[in-house]
């Protein structure tokens, strides 16, 4: 049960490996879940720190993202008289691609390092073997909260970015440029698609971008070696895989799901 | 975990809502399901017989002022008609009956929205009332038909002769662009030089032998085809019995249009010929080539 880093001199057969024992994790992880309903109270406190403690950096940045993408916007689509569609456009990058890209970075940078550095700090403290010796399971009471509080955070988090960037967008449009109030919410209306752009494209990639980012945390933490240097490793490993897993994995669900 | 149990449980229990929330508002608010109808407003029916682009929720605008918005566009069962229902501001109530409805186009790729114009009649259209006359959507493809003739491209230019051109303007006019006559391609521009005394472009036509009976009073216009499509020489036929013959001057001539001055001619010479409901009165025929915001001959608020 208990996970330990992987020790490997070649690159290729030690990326390879830390590939497997992550995919091996996730299943221990899963297995873990009925277990870990008995420590429901410790996933809410766990929902708490990744979800609630990161609603104002990400409703400040989608506020943000939006304002900044109705600006451009607004003066490349003005050489051609078409800055109405501008709502438009600002609605469908945010829902499809960079709410739950932005919101996943954020997420990671925000909870990903907490939660391997506080797991790492764990380790290196030898609590997680303490756990272990008095019958109680590591996996089912630190990891499983934290990656079912990630699944379930990311994509009510997102939600909240991309209600924000819209509204971000509509205060630059409408409020400062001067769009229409009811062209601009008429032509987001007109082509936004409950299915393609929000279940799809908000929901479906936000807890994807979750389920990964959690696992990679959960992980990296759980493979710290035990020192302090090898906190900051793990936690900087953290950031930086899951901003590979995020961006490729965005791809690829692009591909499947346009 | 020595956080007193309440605190993280309200903050989650927010988070969540806060949440489900926002995910409610996305999909009501941002996409097709949305239909909201602002406070205090009345409605008016009026039937189009194209409504062209017009959207849902788009604009509806007296002088060019925003008043209210579409509430909802279908079809007439049975009939070519689309219903368009209005939902107009309480404030404005005073739209006397027989006002004209018309979709236009802010700006030339702009969304459409509905115009009114107003007309003379003491009586106001009230609630659920209707406003007989409308004026459709123009198309945008018909319009250039009616203002452009056919494409196409001289075939069998087996002997030309040439005649000589000045413009004082020919735009982007090159050697190889087409001569037409009545839409119909009789040439080629052979060259198109400046002339280095009369300070103008000196263009030389080739065209067929076969059209020679042209007279040479006929003058010679730059045309575009299409918007943004390639220029050429447009020649309309004059009224003298001499035939233009090799190498002479055509002396009347009109220079290539800006595109501004094209879309600005062709705005004061609308057709109104493709209307259905509208034509008693308040000659929407004449309003209908105005902007909005410009007064009608007859009606005037």
């Amino acid at each position: 049960m208990s996970v330990r880093p992987v020790q490997s001199s070649n690159v290729l057969t030690g990326s390879l490996a830390q590939i497997g024992n992550c995919g091996l994790f996730l299943l221990t992880l899963l297995a873990a879940i009925p277990r870990s309903f008995r420590y429901v109270r410790e996933t809410l406190r766990q929902l708490w720190f990744v979800g609630a403690m990161s609603l104002t950096i990400i409703m400040v940045c989608g506020l943000f993202v939006g304002m900044v993408l109705m600006l451009q916007l607004y003066h490349v689509l003005s050489i051609f008289g078409g800055t109405s569609a501008s709502g438009m456009v600002v609605a469908l990058s945010v829902y499809r691609e960079l709410g739950p890209v932005v919101t996943a970075l954020l997420f990671a940078g925000r909870a990903g390092t907490s939660i391997t550095a506080e797991i790492g700090l764990m380790r290196a403290t030898d609590q997680i073997d303490a756990m272990e010796m008095m019958a109680v399971d590591p996996i089912a009471y630190v990891a499983t909260p934290r990656f079912l509080a990630g699944l379930i955070a990311m994509p009510l988090l997102c939600c909240v970015f991309c209600a924000m960037s819209v509204l971000g967008g509509h205060l630059v449009g409408v409020t400062w440029l001067g769009i229409d109030n009811g062209t601009f919410w008429s032509n987001m209306t007109a082509v936004v698609d409950l299915h393609t752009d929000i279940v799809n494209g908000v929901l479906l990639k936000s807890l994807a971008f979750g389920a990964v980012v959690s696992l990679i945390a959960v992980y990296q933490g759980f493979t710290t070696p035990p020192t302090s240097e090898g906190v900051a490793y793990a936690t900087t490993r953290t950031v930086v895989a899951s901003s590979i897993a995020i961006l490729a994995l965005d791809f690829v669900l692009t591909a499947f799901l346009m | 975990m020595s956080q007193p149990r309440n605190s993280y449980a309200v903050g989650t229990g927010l988070f969540i809502v806060l949440g489900f929330a926002a995910l409610v508002y996305l999909a009501t608010q941002t996409t097709s399901v949305a239909n909201v109808h602002q406070g205090s407003s009345y409605t008016v029916d009026t039937h189009f017989a194209n409504i062209g682009q017009l959207k849902e929720r788009a604009p509806v605008k007296i002088a060019g002022v925003r008043i209210g918005q579409v509430q909802s566009i279908t079809l007439q069962p049975g009939a070519e008609v689309a219903d368009v229902k209005l939902a107009i501001d309480k404030n404005y109530d005073k739209i006397p009956l027989d006002s004209v409805a018309t979709i236009f186009t802010s700006g030339l790729l702009g969304d459409q929205y509905v115009g009114i114009v107003y007309g003379t009649s003491k009586k106001t259209v009230a609630e659920g009332g209707t406003l007989a006359l409308t004026k459709p959507a123009e198309q945008l493809e018909d319009m250039l038909g009616k203002f452009f003739g056919a494409g196409g491209m001289a075939d069998n230019l087996g002997g030309t002769y040439t005649v000589t051109a000045d413009f004082t303007n020919v735009g982007t006019l090159s050697a190889g662009a087409a001569v037409k006559m009545a839409g119909v391609p009789i040439g080629s521009v052979q060259s198109v030089v400046a002339d280095p005394v009369k300070l103008d472009a000196k263009v030389t036509l080739a065209i067929d032998n076969r059209y020679n009976q042209i007279p040479d009073d006929s003058s010679a216009a730059v045309f575009t085809s299409g918007l943004i499509g390639a220029q050429f020489v447009a020649i309309q036929p004059g009224g003298s019995p001499d035939a233009l013959k090799n190498g002479d001057e055509m002396v009347l001539t009109q220079s290539a249009m800006q595109l501004e001055d094209l879309i600005g001619k062709f705005l004061v010479n609308g057709s109104s010929s493709d209307q259905k409901n509208a034509g008693n009165g308040t000659s929407p025929g004449k309003s209908s080539s105005d902007k909005p915001s410009s007064p009608t001959p007859t009606g005037k608020q």
